[in-house]
């Protein structure tokens, strides 16, 4: 496993996917920056906090661009030995299928990490630079917690996309389905129903928030068949289709 | 000699349609095997199974001796294999690809990628990205690849499809080379008749999924005869005479004049004479030998194999 991560990483190595990933990261802090000074310069009396900050760049990433952003790494990683026509080779290697699908859903955890880990400093930046009121370890610590856990959850949810992905080996139909979850993200987004669909339950989890009407665990439930469902659905078809 | 590769009864079936209809392949130990059929006659899903990447609808599969099914990940090591077009990635370089292989593959020799480099001679080519290198260079890497761990089987699907004549040389020149030096047996497919027959000892010619015949050059070239080609005005009066005057004459009529005389060799005078005082003009005397090109034609019903 070791060395399939290894290789796995060696094969990012001067590829522009990478640092695309990073400035897509960065958006929605900025976004949310710009929001802030357009709020400031309407009400000067506005006090901009650092907590009001981190979650609403959090709420912007796991409702907006996470959905779309972690699901085009993923389509990216799982499409390009399909691309490349590269699978053939490092089937007969030979390298197991199941494997194979762990070594880059690892990577993908590493990557999806990494991304969280550049939105956060940012909007810590961003707060620094606009002098925002409030950060304290309680803030950050909280924060952090908010930022890793709403992505590792996002992580699990990549598996019904990486399953697509693999179904039509192809980055198109990836997309618009990502495209269609943002989409419904938006429209359950203060509704009764935010906790039920997956993608938009991962919010409801990662601010643990009161005025849910369904029990929390409903969402964990949820998020969790979701993951199990797409990860079996993925190894199951990929160890039985043949490689044309 | 021992079989390398032995199938029984192999089978794919892509819904209604055969692509790969009970083959008995027999490929022995040390051999370079050629494998020709034409474009679609499912030499490629063949190699894909002896590969494990198509799962047969029916049949067996037995290399070095063992189910491939049932010892696929042991089988699999011993062999190195390029199926139809390299794939890379196109970011790295050739070294760093290759190193993705020797990872994986456990090679912990430390000279073994320069060496395979050196082999296919792209060892100056160490910087140079892959998304750079021409189709020769990519396919010469692939067979770099397949090499890298020192195989006792070498199967290669069209490895010069798509290059120039002077890549068909070189890559013709290497396959020689690497099964004289490392002992290896060849499994080398393509559709091209010429390229099988400067390099396989054994061939198989597979046509519409099924394999029509195994057999070894030296036997192929025994049972291609010479014969006379004579071209005339009256093919069928020429023909009658044949028979009347040249007891057991064997011979065919190829139309428009055409006749080859199978037997009856070193006779051209005097069969000329007849055929000239029975007003019969002639045209063409020639000594000519069957090529296999005609054989393989004859073989597929028509067509070229190409």
């Amino acid at each position: 496993m070791v060395n399939l991560l290894y290789t796995e990483l060696l094969k990012l190595k001067r590829a522009k996917m990478f640092m695309v990933s990073v400035t897509g990261a960065m958006a929605a802090p900025i976004m949310m920056f710009i929001a802030f000074l357009s709020m400031k310069r309407e009400k000067p009396e506005t006090i901009l906090t650092f907590d009001v900050s981190f979650y609403n760049t959090n709420l912007n990433v796991l409702m907006l661009i996470g959905t779309l952003l972690y699901g085009v790494i993923a389509a990216y990683l799982f499409s390009r030995e399909y691309t490349e026509d590269t699978l053939k080779n490092l089937l007969t290697i030979p390298v197991s299928k199941t494997s194979l699908i762990v070594s880059k859903w690892l990577l993908l955890l590493i990557w999806i990490f990494a991304l969280t880990i550049v939105a956060w400093v940012m909007t810590l930046l961003l707060g620094l630079v606009g002098q925002f009121e409030g950060l304290s370890v309680a803030v950050i610590v909280d924060s952090l917690g908010q930022f890793f856990v709403g992505a590792f959850l996002l992580f699990l949810l990549s598996t019904p996309i990486i399953w697509i992905t693999m179904l039509f080996k192809n980055f198109v139909p990836t997309i618009i389905f990502t495209a269609v979850v943002t989409m419904a993200n938006l429209t359950v987004i203060d509704t009764d129903y935010q906790g039920l669909f997956p993608w938009s339950a991962v919010h409801m989890v990662v601010t643990n928030s009161a005025e849910f009407v369904y029990p929390i665990s409903y969402s964990y439930a949820i998020i969790f068949a979701t993951s199990v469902f797409g990860l079996a659905a993925t190894i199951i078809y990929f160890r039985r289709s043949d490689i044309d | 000699m021992t079989a390398v590769i032995q199938t029984t009864n192999l089978t794919k079936q892509y819904g209604t349609q055969k692509a790969v209809d009970s083959l008995q392949l027999n490929v022995k130990q040390g051999q370079i095997y050629g494998f020709l059929g034409r474009n679609g006659a499912g030499k490629t899903t063949t190699i894909r199974m002896l590969l494990g990447l198509v799962k047969p609808t029916e049949g067996q599969i037995e290399i070095f001796g063992e189910n491939l099914f049932k010892h696929q990940k042991e089988i699999l090591r011993r062999i190195g294999s390029m199926v139809e077009h390299s794939g890379f990635y196109e970011n790295l370089t050739g070294k760093e690809n290759l190193l993705i292989n020797a990872k994986l593959m456990g090679v912990h020799k430390k000279t073994a990628i320069e060496e395979a480099l050196e082999i296919v001679g792209l060892e100056q080519e160490t910087k140079k990205l892959v998304g750079k290198y021409s189709m020769g260079m990519k396919q010469r890497l692939g067979i770099a690849r397949a090499i890298l761990h020192h195989p006792e089987l070498l199967i290669l699907d069209e490895p010069t499809n798509g290059l120039d004549p002077v890549g068909i040389k070189e890559v013709r020149r290497l396959i020689k080379s690497l099964a004289v030096e490392r002992k290896l047996t060849v499994l080398i497919s393509s559709h091209i008749l010429s390229e099988v027959e400067q390099l396989a000892d054994q061939i198989g010619i597979i046509h519409q999924g099924r394999l029509l015949e195994e057999v070894s050059f030296e036997e192929l070239r025994t049972r291609n005869r010479n014969y006379m080609e004579l071209q005339v005005s009256n093919d069928n009066k020429a023909a009658m005479l044949l028979e009347q005057h040249f007891e057991g004459v064997e011979y065919e009529a190829h139309g428009e004049g055409f006749l080859r005389i199978y037997s009856h060799m070193g006779q051209q005078g005097k069969l000329n004479k007849l055929l000239v005082e029975h007003d019969i003009e002639v045209t063409r005397i020639a000594i000519s030998e069957d090529r296999l090109e005609d054989y393989f034609i004859k073989l597929i019903g028509g067509g070229t194999i190409g």
